[in-house]
């Protein structure tokens, strides 16, 4: 018997990986059927096992949860997973431009203009930068998936910000030595305007009149119980 | 493989797999996994809808069976098989009489 709640707890804990609202649904059934494909002397899930249970539960919470209906959301929600992947590369070549940088600093060939030798603060700063903007890429492509309309306000207003920042990025000089380091920015700036193109369109799909019905006023949302009695719902809890 | 183990009434979970794995010949073993994100799938494409819940020693257990479209969509997809099946045979039919 301890056997077999040993075996459970254990499928409780992968279960986590998959999102809640999915678990209060589906939780109590999956774990039966997990449960009666179990042998009788079974203590802890197998590996394929539980390698499937975390692949479907990450997938589930990755994909997107748009209807059919809502087709230019959804066609959004994928521009922003480019658009985060574009800056992701970005970010990327960010890094290779001061690396290059610092390195034609340091070896005497100092040329004027290299914003990173002396300033460390500058390169933690725009890497902590990149990696947010990525972060928001990903947050927004989630949150808009899912039909929240602040998110979309927030998009527009993140787009916007974006816009005033990609003229900076033009004034900024390349200026300075050799073909390496010329493509590298260039190499960098060509991701950022990829970036932008795609938010433009992605904000534009937000805010066809196809995608108004996909995002509900808000309030609505606030409608969704919780189900108190539900027994996948301490599965958190029991982690130790 | 799910729509044709729902095909002649409704089935539960643990009943789709064992179903599956009878239809294949013991090649397709379903994991619960697996299983469970086809049947979200299917549930929003609206091809299976939930028949009825009962409790079986305490668990809940939902029963599943196909939606017209469901029926259709099978079909279809039967359908095509066979097409595939019978252009493959009559090749190997055709290559068969060619080579003797």
């Amino acid at each position: 018997m301890t056997d077999q709640a040993d075996l459970e707890r254990g499928y409780r804990r992968l279960l986590a990986c998959y999102p809640p609202e999915f678990r209060r649904e589906n939780g109590q059934e999956i774990l039966a059927v997990l449960m009666a494909g179990a042998r009788d002397d079974q203590r802890r899930p197998g590996l394929a096992e539980s390698a499937d249970l975390i692949r479907s539960g990450v997938w589930m919470r990755l994909r997107p949860s748009v209807p059919p209906s809502a087709r230019t959301v959804q066609a959004a929600v994928r521009l922003m997973y480019a658009g985060a992947a574009a800056s992701a590369v970005g970010l990327i070549f960010g890094m290779a431009l001061m690396i290059v940088d610092l390195q034609v600093a340091v070896s005497g060939q100092f040329l004027g203009h290299s914003l990173i030798a002396q300033k460390p603060f500058v390169i933690t700063v725009s890497i902590a930068f990149g990696l947010v903007v990525v972060c928001m890429w990903l947050w927004m492509a989630r949150a808009n998936g899912r039909g929240r309309n602040w998110a979309r306000i927030l998009s527009t207003v993140l787009f916007v910000l974006a816009t005033l920042q990609l003229r900076g990025a033009f004034t900024q000089p390349a200026s300075h030595a050799g073909l390496g380091v010329t493509v590298l920015y260039y190499g960098g700036v060509v991701p950022f305007v990829a970036a932008w193109l795609v938010g433009a369109a992605a904000v534009w799909l937000l805010w066809r009149p196809a995608s108004a019905a996909f995002f509900k006023p808000p309030g609505s949302t606030q409608a969704r119980r919780r189900w108190p009695g539900d027994a996948c719902g301490p599965v958190g809890s029991q982690l130790p | 493989m799910i729509l044709t183990a729902l095909a002649n009434g409704s089935q539960h979970g643990y009943g789709i797999i064992i179903d599956v794995r009878e239809i294949s010949g013991g090649r397709v073993r379903l994991r619960a996994g697996t299983l469970y994100s086809a049947l979200d799938r299917l549930r929003a494409d609206e091809l299976i809808v939930v028949d009825r819940e009962e409790v079986v020693e305490g668990r809940l257990r939902r029963y599943y069976r196909l939606t017209p479209a469901g029926t259709r969509r099978l079909a279809a997809e039967a359908a095509r098989l066979q097409a595939a099946a019978a252009a493959a045979l009559m090749r190997l039919k055709l290559a068969g009489g060619m080579a003797t």
